[in-house]
This record gives C-alpha cells, sequence and structure tokens, in this order.
C-alpha cells in the first residue's frame, strides 16, 4: 500500500525588541544568567504584565506578512502547567483571539507551487531556561529568557514532505526577516519548530495517529526527524510493529532516533482561561494603517524589480535579495551612484567579506547606504583608486565618515598632477632597465610589474588609465 | 461532573481532596453545569463575542529597557541559589 505524510508545524518566533513582552527587561539573548529578570518576570505574587506596544507591531506585521487576517481586538489568556521554568504557573498566550488568523503562505519545490494555510499567529511569552547540574544531582533556573516575547504561527496540516517543510521554514524566515520581526536564526534558539505527523494510505480522507516533535532546531535535523519519524509510522501501520499512541516525541540527532516523552497533552488540559490581568488590546485604525504602511516589499517583487529595472544579474538580485539589510543598503547607494552594477559589485563581494571576517552575518550589515553610494562615486569619477576606496570601506564599517573628507585626509585623492607622475614614472623604469628589455621584447607581463611599482611610490593616488598610457609613452621613447 | 475528570483535575491542579472534599465539589459543579446547560440553550450567534466584563482596553508601554531590581535583590528570600542560578531538585532522571 502506498501512504502518505500529513505534516502540520508550529514554529516559534523570538521577536526582535529591546525588552520583555510584559516587563522592561531587557530581551537581549547571551546574559549573565538571571541578569535580565524582575518581579514581575520571576512571578513573584501582586505583579502586573504590561503589553510591549512594539510585540503588538510585530504581531500584526507577521500577520500582514502571511496574508492573514488582523484581529482588531486580540486579547491574552493562561494557560496552566507546572514546571519550574514558568514561576508564574501558567504561561499567558492567546488562545481565545489571536492576533493573526487564516493565512497563506505560498511554497516552491521541486513539484512546484503550493499555497500552505496558516491557522493562526498568536503572540506569547517564553519560558525560562533549565540547566540539569550532574554533579550536585539539581537543576538550576535561569529566568532571562522568561517573558521574551514570542510569536507561534500554527500551520494547517498542509505540508507532506521533509522537502516542503523546509521550503515552508525558509520562506517564513525569508518573509519574517525583511519585516524584520526575527532574525529567524535557528542556531541562537530565536527561531524554534514543533513538528507534528501523521501517516495515512494515499488518498485517504482520515487522519492517522498523530505525534508531535518539539523543539527542532536545525533544518537538516528536521529533515532526519521527518524521514524517520514516517518510516516508523508506516512500519508500524504495516507490519504492527508497536501501536501508534499520540505522544510527544524527542528526536535525538546523535542518534538518529526519535523517543517517547509524554502523552500528550489536549487543551482542556491546560485550562485556559483569559487573563484577568491583561485587558483586551485594541487596534484601531490609525495603528493598523502605520502597521500595513510600514511593510516592505516581498524579496521576489524586489528581486524582479532588480533585474528588470536595475539591470542586474539573477545571481546579483539572488544575492542581494537575501538579506533586507543588504537590499536598503543597496537602494541607498543606488540612489547616490545610480550605477546598480557596481553598488551590487561592492556589498555582495567587498561588503560580504569584511562581514564574513568579523563573523557577521548579512543582517547585521549596519553600513550607511548613501556614504557607500559616494564612495563609488570617487572611484568612477576616477578621484580615487580602488585599492583605497577599500580601505576607506573597512574604516566606514568601523566609524560613520563622510569617503571624500576621510579620502582628504588619509591623503587618497589622486593626483592629476601629470608632470609628478612622469617623474616617478621615469624614475621607475631607470631603476628597472631588466623589465624594460622584457617588455620590448613582447612581455607584456613586464608593463604590469613596472606599472605595479609606479603605483606603489604613487601611494595608489593616480588614475590607472593615465599612469599606463605615460608608462608606454615612456618606454616607447626610449 | 464524573469521579473520574475531578481526578484528572486534581492530578492537573496538584491538588489532593479527602472524600468529603470530594463529594463537595462534586455536587457544586453539578449545580453549575445546570446552569451553564440553561446558558448553552441560549442562541447566542448574532451576539458579538464579550472580551471583558468592563468596556476597556489595555495600556501600552514603548518599547524600552529599564533595570529595576538586582538578581542579589530578586534571590534574597530564595531557599537555595548556586552562581546565580535559582536551584530546585532534579527534574529529569
Amino acid at each position: 500500500m502506498k501512504y502518505e505524510t500529513v505534516i502540520g508545524l508550529e514554529v516559534h518566533i523570538e521577536m526582535a525588541t529591546e525588552s520583555k513582552i510584559f516587563c522592561s527587561c531587557s530581551a537581549k539573548f547571551g546574559a549573565e544568567q538571571n541578569e535580565h529578570v524582575c518581579p514581575a518576570c520571576c512571578g513573584m505574587p501582586g505583579m502586573l504584565p504590561v503589553v510591549n506596544r512594539h510585540v503588538v507591531d510585530l504581531g500584526m506585521n507577521a500577520g500582514m506578512m502571511l496574508n492573514c487576517h488582523i484581529n482588531r481586538t486580540t486579547t491574552f489568556d493562561k494557560k496552566s502547567y507546572y514546571y519550574p521554568d514558568l514561576p508564574s504557573s501558567y504561561q499567558t498566550t492567546q488562545w481565545f483571539a489571536p492576533v493573526a488568523v487564516n493565512g497563506t503562505v505560498t511554497i516552491e519545490t521541486a513539484n512546484g507551487k503550493k499555497d500552505i494555510r496558516i491557522k493562526q499567529i498568536h503572540m506569547e511569552e517564553d519560558a525560562g531556561k533549565l540547566v540539569h547540574d550532574d554533579w550536585t544531582d539539581t537543576t538550576l533556573v535561569d529566568f532571562n529568557r522568561t517573558s521574551v516575547p514570542l510569536i507561534e504561527i500554527v500551520s494547517q496540516p498542509d505540508l507532506s514532505s521533509a522537502e516542503e517543510v523546509v521550503a515552508y521554514l525558509e520562506r517564513l524566515r525569508s518573509l519574517l526577516r525583511f519585516a524584520k520581526v526575527s532574525e529567524c536564526r535557528m542556531e541562537q534558539g530565536s527561531m524554534r519548530c514543533d513538528v507534528n505527523l501523521s501517516v495515512r494510505p494515499e488518498g485517504s480522507d482520515k487522519l492517522g495517529v498523530r505525534t508531535e516533535m518539539k523543539n527542532m532546531n536545525s533544518l537538516s535535523a528536521i529533515v532526519r526527524a521527518i524521514e524517520y519519524e514516517t518510516a516508523r509510522h508506516i512500519d508500524a501501520l504495516e507490519n504492527g510493529t508497536e501501536e501508534l499512541v499520540q505522544e510527544t516525541r524527542r528526536w535525538d540527532d546523535i542518534k538518529g532516533k526519535s523517543f517517547a516523552m509524554r502523552n500528550k497533552e489536549t487543551a482542556g488540559d491546560y485550562r485556559y482561561f483569559p487573563d484577568p490581568n491583561v485587558m483586551p488590546v485594541v487596534i484601531d485604525d490609525a495603528w493598523y494603517d502605520s502597521i500595513k504602511a510600514s511593510l516592505p516589499e516581498f524579496p521576489e517583487v524586489k528581486r524582479a524589480r532588480y533585474i528588470d529595472a536595475y539591470g542586474l544579474s539573477e545571481y546579483d538580485a539572488d544575492m542581494l535579495t537575501q538579506s533586507r539589510a543588504l537590499c536598503d543598503c543597496f537602494e541607498a547607494a543606488y540612489a547616490e551612484c545610480k550605477n546598480a552594477k557596481e553598488a551590487a559589485n561592492w556589498l555582495i563581494s567587498d561588503c560580504m567579506n569584511i562581514l564574513n571576517k568579523s563573523q557577521k552575518t548579512a543582517d547585521q550589515l549596519t553600513l550607511d547606504g548613501k556614504a557607500l553610494g559616494e564612495l563609488i562615486l570617487l572611484v568612477l569619477d576616477g578621484k580615487v583608486g580602488r585599492g583605497n576606496a577599500k580601505k576607506i570601506l573597512i574604516a566606514m564599517f568601523d566609524e560613520k565618515l563622510d569617503p571624500a573628507k576621510y579620502a582628504e585626509e588619509q591623503g587618497f585623492i589622486v593626483s592629476n598632477d601629470t608632470g609628478a607622475i612622469e617623474a616617478i614614472v621615469k624614475t621607475v623604469v631607470a631603476a628597472d632597465p631588466k623589465s624594460v628589455a622584457d617588455y620590448k621584447n613582447g612581455k607584456e607581463k613586464a608593463l604590469m610589474a613596472l606599472f605595479g611599482k609606479c603605483m606603489r611610490e604613487l601611494k595608489g593616488n593616480c588614475d590607472p588609465q593615465v599612469l599606463q598610457k605615460l608608462l608606454k609613452d615612456t618606454i616607447d621613447s626610449l | 461532573m464524573q469521579k473520574e475528570t475531578l481526578n484528572r483535575l486534581q492530578k492537573l491542579n496538584q491538588l489532593r481532596l479527602t472524600d468529603a472534599e470530594e463529594t463537595n465539589v462534586l455536587s457544586f459543579f453539578a449545580a453549575r453545569e445546570e446552569e451553564m446547560n440553561i446558558l448553552n440553550s441560549i442562541d447566542t450567534e448574532t451576539v458579538e463575542r464579550m472580551v471583558h466584563v468592563m468596556p476597556i482596553e489595555t495600556v501600552v508601554r514603548e518599547d524600552k529597557v529599564i533595570k529595576s531590581f538586582t538578581r542579589e535583590q530578586l534571590q534574597a528570600g530564595a531557599p537555595e541559589t548556586t552562581d546565580g542560578y535559582w536551584q530546585v531538585p532534579r527534574l529529569v532522571e
């Protein structure tokens, strides 16, 4: 018998905010344990939550990017469970009226395009972190992550393979990075995924027994887990190797196996009820419209525009549209220098090299695009040599500066004084008769060696074409 | 409410009721269930969902970091701490 896999995903994304969802503690990752805590996020009695407006901004933003309906009155609810990573013994989340519902995300795989329906997007607080200490046989609790704002994006069970899941997650990541909702870095845990999977005979409209694998945080692990789980379900159905039960399972990526953790809770077990401490969030027209107006162009629309309007190659357009920061910088640089190819080249090769060296991603680019455009103009107008322009670019990553002024201060302005250039050319030529002879005997490389020496003497401040002509003329006249 | 549901709720809420308390709770919920049945029999299809008993909406705050308490202040009343962590009995075998 042929089987098909039915997969629904719950994706948790940490939002790019400065502070937590219900208190003013920092939401930044990587601090010392329990440095970002206060009585509210520690669940101390009597503390009241106050909603961070920017969390609602980003919740709406995500909803609009995924074509959802935005609930203009959205409410928070309490989800009860007891565990030491949750100090108030309930998580404040959204159950009855989440911020966004009924969306779609279009994915593309080798089999073509497919729409994945989004059931809902809700805003909620993250839990703390537990460290199990084998030495003292105790568990240590860090509440820095408690109340860090999350959105959970719940899809309908419309996915049917690991390939589709990867395409879906990549699409979510791209859209949410573009909208600046989150950096979506799986390796830092700012994007985590629960995979709900069942298997049924092909063509059947009845869903099989569903298992859930929680907190998957790498695409390769997700692919392996889906393949393993699918095979396990089919084996159980075909050969009766085990009885499938609805449960939560843990994926062990090293062993390449999933293990039963606990019976799956049903919604009733969480005893959801409206949180009496958080009043309804009412999104008025002005608030809604301001978020709508701030939405970015979708990456594929930008890509097409870069190719059609700016004449960029597909490769350049693909590279730039991987990151909103690159696109913003490119557009600002283009507005200044009006040369798309140059702006793209400087960003894709030189800027990316500098970022890579400091182990940063394209999204962390903070270079001023207008200043990059000015630098490109200095090069195109022959005022600064390319080598020196690269030095200026490196300085521009460290501090905000005016490229023309900086070039002048550093002595990087190309000299127009042909007399001075000629004098240096004559000295270099006189000092290297062997290269001169080689060139005269047809060795083109020898001219380049002389050219390099002259450029060094001139500290790069010379129009290469002017230098080449003077050099050739000088040798020819010998 | 059935005894079975009550047992499940006791487990979820980490409660342990005496037999007398159980009898009380069951009869209390039986009466509430009857009231709920009356409410459920009313057609509310055209009534807008009430999100709060008062016509009130939340205030929001700006996304700004303000440090309020230190770790030491917050952990002053904790039974046990280690290296700035709260320490609790081992959770996972």
